[in-house]
C-alpha cells in the first residue's frame, strides 16, 4: 500500500517536472541565444530522472518528454522520443551499475546526455535525408550547445533532485549508508 | 528475481524504441493531412493558449537573460552599424534619383508587382522558438481565426522572416528563411537577374543565392530582395522588394554565380512579426488560387515560371 502511494507520488512529481521543463524550454530557454545557440534543458531532465530513479523510469520519462516536444513544436514525430528514451535508459543504467557518488557525476552525465542528444539528432537527420552535411559551423553550434548544457547541468540536477527527494524508492546514498552501518565498525555508535 | 527484473527492463526499452520507430515511420509515410499530422495540429490548438500564457508571463526573465547575451555583441555590432550607416547614406542619395525614374517606367509599362499594400498584415507575437538547430521554426499567437493561411509570407521591420507552415485556430508555426526546406525567389539589388535564396548547406544561420544566370553581377554589401516570383521548392508568393539579406561573398559554381547572403532579420531575437494575409478576392488571393491550380510538375520549370505580374 505504502509502496503504491510512493510510486504514485514519484510519477506525479516526474509528470510535473516534465510539463514545467517543456514549457520553460520552449517559452524561455530557447528564446535566449548565446553565440547564436540556445541551451536545451530537456535532455538534462531526462538524464537526471534516469540517474535518480533508474533505467525503466528514465526511459519512460524520455519517451514522454520527447513526444511532448515533437507534438508541441510540430517536429518529426518519434525522433526526439527515440533519442530521449535511449538517454533516460543510459542514465538509469549508470545509476544501477556504477552508483556514482562524486559531486561532479551529474555534471558529467548531463554533459554526456546533451552531447548524445545533439550528435544523435544530427545523425538521425542525416539518416532521414535532411540536406545539411557536417560542417565546421554545425560542429561549432553543437559544441556550444553541449557547453551551455554543461553549465546548466548542476542547477538542473539540484532542482530535479530536490523535487524527487522523498519519493525515490531506493536512494543509493541511503543504501550505501545502510550497508556501512550493517557491515559494522563504521557506525558512530560503536566508537568508544 | 534478478533475471525477471532484467527481462522487464529490457522489454520496456524495446517497447519504447519500437513505438518511437513506428511513430517515425508512420509520420514519414503519411501526407500532411494524415492522422498523426492531424493529432499534432490538434495538440497545437490545445497547447497554444498555454504556451502563449507561459511565454507572456516569463517574458521578463527571457528579456533579462537576453540582455546579458546581447550586451556581449553590442560593441562589435555598433562598429559595423556605424560603417554601414555611412555607406547607406551615400547609396540613399543615388537611389532617390533612380527611384523616381524607375517608378515612372513601371507605371508606363504596367509592370508593378505585388506590394505589401496588397496584403492585410496581421501582427502577432512570437511565443515559442524551436530549441534545436535542425528545425528553424517559431510559433506565433495568431492563427486561422485572424485570417492566416498556410504559406502566407511573414515579415518584420528588418525584412523577410519566413512563411506560415502550419495553422491552428489561435496559433501558427512559422518556417524561418533558414529552414532547410525553404527557397525564395530573389534578386540582387536593382539587377533583373533572378535566383533562388536557400539555406546554406551545413551552415544553418547563413543563406545562399544560386541559379542566377551566367554573368550576373553581385557586390559585397548589396541587398538581396524578393523578386515577386514563385520558386521551387517553395511555392508561396512573396511580395517583391522585401529585404532578405546582404551579400557577404561571391563565387562561381560550374560557370554560374553563387552568392553568400547574411539574413538581415535577427532570427534569434524575434518578438513581433507580421503575417501578410490575403483577403478573399484580393490580388494575392487570386494568384494563390492560380498557383494551386497549376499542375505539380509545372513547378519544376524554373524560378521565373510565374511572375506575379502575370497573375494580375
Amino acid at each position: 500500500m505504502r509502496q503504491g502511494s510512493s510510486d504514485l507520488s514519484l510519477a506525479l512529481r516526474i509528470a510535473a517536472l516534465t510539463v514545467i521543463f517543456v514549457l520553460l524550454q520552449i517559452s524561455v530557454v530557447s528564446g535566449v541565444s548565446v553565440f547564436g545557440v540556445s541551451a536545451d534543458i530537456t535532455p538534462l531532465l531526462v538524464a537526471f530522472v534516469g540517474l535518480s530513479c533508474g533505467s525503466v523510469t528514465g526511459a519512460v520519462t524520455g519517451f514522454a518528454v520527447g513526444l511532448a516536444l515533437d507534438l508541441s513544436l510540430v517536429q518529426t514525430l518519434g525522433l526526439t522520443s527515440l533519442l530521449y528514451t535511449l538517454i533516460g535508459y543510459w542514465a538509469g543504467r549508470v545509476r544501477e551499475v556504477r552508483d556514482p557518488q562524486a559531486a561532479l557525476a551529474p555534471l558529467l552525465v548531463g554533459t554526456a546526455a546533451a552531447a548524445i542528444s545533439l550528435f544523435g539528432y544530427a545523425v538521425m537527420e542525416f539518416l532521414l535525408g535532411v540536406d545539411a552535411p557536417v560542417s565546421l559551423d554545425l560542429l561549432r553550434q553543437i559544441l556550444i550547445g553541449v557547453a551551455l548544457d554543461a553549465i546548466l547541468a548542476l542547477p538542473v540536477w539540484f532542482v530535479v533532485r530536490r523535487t524527487l527527494e522523498g519519493a525515490l524508492p531506493d536512494d543509493p546514498r541511503r543504501r550505501r549508508r545502510r550497508r556501512a552501518y550493517t557491515t559494522g565498525g563504521l557506525s558512530p555508535l560503536s566508537k568508544p | 528475481m534478478h533475471d525477471k527484473s532484467v527481462r522487464r527492463r529490457r522489454a520496456v526499452l524495446a517497447l519504447l524504441v519500437v513505438l518511437s520507430l513506428l511513430l517515425l515511420t508512420a509520420y514519414f509515410g503519411e501526407s500532411s493531412e494524415g492522422g498523426l499530422h492531424s493529432v499534432q495540429q490538434g495538440f497545437l490548438t490545445v497547447v497554444t493558449p498555454i504556451e502563449n500564457g507561459a511565454s507572456k508571463a516569463l517574458k521578463p526573465v527571457r528579456n533579462l537573460l537576453n540582455w546579458f547575451s546581447e550586451t556581449l555583441h553590442a560593441k562589435s555590432q555598433r562598429d559595423a552599424l556605424l560603417s554601414q550607416t555611412e555607406r547607406l547614406r551615400h547609396q540613399l542619395v543615388n537611389n532617390e534619383a533612380e527611384k523616381r525614374g524607375y517608378k515612372e517606367l513601371l507605371a508606363l509599362f504596367h509592370l508593378d508587382q505585388l506590394g505589401v499594400s496588397d496584403y492585410r498584415p496581421v501582427t502577432a507575437d512570437v511565443i515559442v522558438k524551436t530549441p534545436n538547430i535542425w528545425y528553424q521554426t517559431v510559433s506565433i499567437d495568431a492563427g486561422s481565426s485572424s485570417g492566416i493561411q498556410v504559406n502566407d509570407p511573414v515579415i518584420n521591420g528588418e525584412g523577410l522572416v519566413g512563411k506560415v507552415q502550419t495553422v491552428a485556430s489561435d496559433g501558427a508555426i512559422v518556417e524561418l528563411i533558414t529552414n532547410p526546406s525553404m527557397g525564395v525567389s530573389a534578386r540582387v539589388g536593382t539587377s533583373n537577374a533572378t535566383g533562388v535564396v536557400q539555406p546554406k548547406v551545413g551552415e544553418p544561420a547563413s543563406l545562399i543565392l544560386q541559379y542566377l544566370p551566367a554573368g550576373a553581377q553581385a557586390n559585397q554589401g548589396e541587398y538581396v530582395v524578393t523578386s515577386g516570383t514563385v520558386a521551387p521548392p517553395d511555392y508561396s508568393l512573396y511580395p517583391a522588394g522585401l529585404i532578405i539579406g546582404q551579400v557577404t561573398a561571391t563565387g562561381e559554381e560550374g560557370g554560374y554565380p553563387v552568392v553568400d547572403v547574411h539574413p538581415t532579420v535577427n532570427l534569434h531575437a524575434l518578438d513581433t512579426v507580421q503575417v501578410l494575409t490575403a483577403p478573399p478576392g484580393s490580388r494575392p488571393a487570386q494568384l494563390g488560387r492560380l498557383l494551386q491550380s497549376l499542375p505539380a510538375n509545372g513547378h519544376s520549370a524554373g524560378p521565373e515560371q510565374l511572375a506575379s505580374t502575370g497573375g494580375g
